[in-house]
C-alpha cells in the first residue's frame, strides 16, 4: 500500500495529544487519520472501518490501551494490524505486559516529528504493510 | 514536534485541558478525605490523572509539572495500598500540596520553578521513599532491545 491508502486511528483522552499526532502524520504524507478518545470508540471503529496502524495511549477510561490492544490481537480479523503504544509509561512490569500481548513498538513522550517518523514507517515497513 | 512552546495560543487551550485533570483529581482527593480508609482504592483515579498530566506536561515541555505528577503519581499508587491511617492521611496530605502546586504552575506555566517548589519537591520525593520508592522503570533502549529479543 501506498501512505496516502493507509487509514491510521489515532487513540488518546487528551485532545493536545491526539491532534498533535494527526496534524503530524498528515505533514508525513498520510491522508486518512482517525481519531478516537478513548479505547471503548476504537473498539466501535475498528469494527466498522480497515485500520492499518493504530497508535493509541495507554491509560484511558473506558478501556485503556493494553485492553484494547488485547481486543486487537484476540479478534482474527484486526490482529494483523500495526499497534503502537504512545504512552509516558515506562514501568518495567507493564512495558513487559505489552511486548507479551503483541504491541509492535512504543512512543514514548515528549514526542518528537522524528521519533514518530522513525516508529511510525519503521513498524509499517516491518510488517511490509507500506510499500 | 519538539516539546512545544508555552507561549502558541493554542497551547493555552491544551493548558486548560490539563486543569479540568486537576480538577478532576482534587473532586477524588476530597471524596477521599470523607473515609480515608473505605474510600483509599479512589487513589487509583488520582494516580491515573496524575499520569495523564505527566504526560501531556513533558509534551507541552512543561518539566517541572511533570516532575511533580510524575511523583504524586507514585505516591497516590503506594497510598492506594497503604495499610494504616497515619500513612493513608500522610499520602493525602502530600498529595493535596502537589496538586495545590501543580494547579499553581499551569496558571503561571511560564514562571520559573521556585525555592519553594524545590523544597515541596523534595519533600514529595521523601514521602515517596518512605513508602518504599518509585515503582522501577525501563529505558527507551531497554525497551528496544526486548521488541528485537522477542522477533
Amino acid at each position: 500500500m501506498f501512505r496516502e491508502d493507509l487509514n491510521i486511528l489515532v487513540v488518546d483522552d487528551v485532545n493536545a495529544i491526539r491532534v498533535q499526532i494527526r496534524e503530524l502524520l498528515y505533514t508525513f504524507g498520510f491522508k486518512k487519520v482517525t481519531i478516537a478518545r478513548n479505547g471503548a470508540e476504537a473498539q466501535v471503529l475498528l469494527i466498522t472501518e480497515t485500520f492499518q496502524l493504530i497508535l493509541s495511549d495507554w491509560h484511558m477510561d473506558p478501556v485503556d490501551g493494553l485492553s484494547l490492544l488485547k481486543f486487537v490481537r484476540g479478534n482474527p480479523d484486526l490482529k494483523h494490524i500495526a499497534f503502537i503504544m504512545v504512552t509516558a509509561e515506562n514501568t518495567k512490569e507493564s512495558v513487559i505486559e505489552a511486548i507479551k500481548c503483541g504491541v509492535d513498538d512504543f512512543l514514548m513522550k515528549p514526542l518528537t516529528s522524528f521519533q514518530i517518523q522513525n516508529k511510525v514507517f519503521g513498524v509499517l515497513l516491518r510488517k511490509k504493510v507500506l510499500e | 514536534m519538539s516539546p512545544t512552546p508555552v507561549t502558541d495560543p493554542k497551547i493555552i487551550e491544551f493548558i486548560d485541558e490539563m486543569v479540568g485533570f486537576a480538577k478532576t483529581a482534587e473532586e477524588t482527593l476530597s471524596q477521599i478525605e470523607k473515609d480515608p480508609e473505605t474510600e483509599k482504592s479512589r487513589f487509583s483515579v488520582f494516580s491515573d490523572r496524575m499520569f495523564t498530566i505527566r504526560g501531556t506536561a513533558l509534551q507541552l515541555n512543561l518539566p517541572h509539572i511533570a516532575h511533580i505528577a510524575g511523583i504524586s503519581e507514585e505516591i497516590a499508587i503506594k497510598a492506594k495500598d497503604a495499610s494504616t491511617r497515619a500513612q493513608i492521611r500522610k499520602c493525602l496530605g502530600s498529595l493535596w500540596d502537589a496538586l495545590s502546586t501543580i494547579k499553581y504552575l499551569l496558571e503561571n506555566h511560564l514562571s520559573e520553578t521556585s525555592e519553594e517548589q524545590q523544597f515541596l519537591i523534595t519533600r514529595l520525593e521523601d514521602t515517596l521513599r518512605r513508602l518504599g520508592g518509585a515503582r522501577p522503570t525501563i529505558s527507551e533502549t531497554d525497551i528496544e532491545d526486548l521488541l528485537k529479543q522477542r522477533s
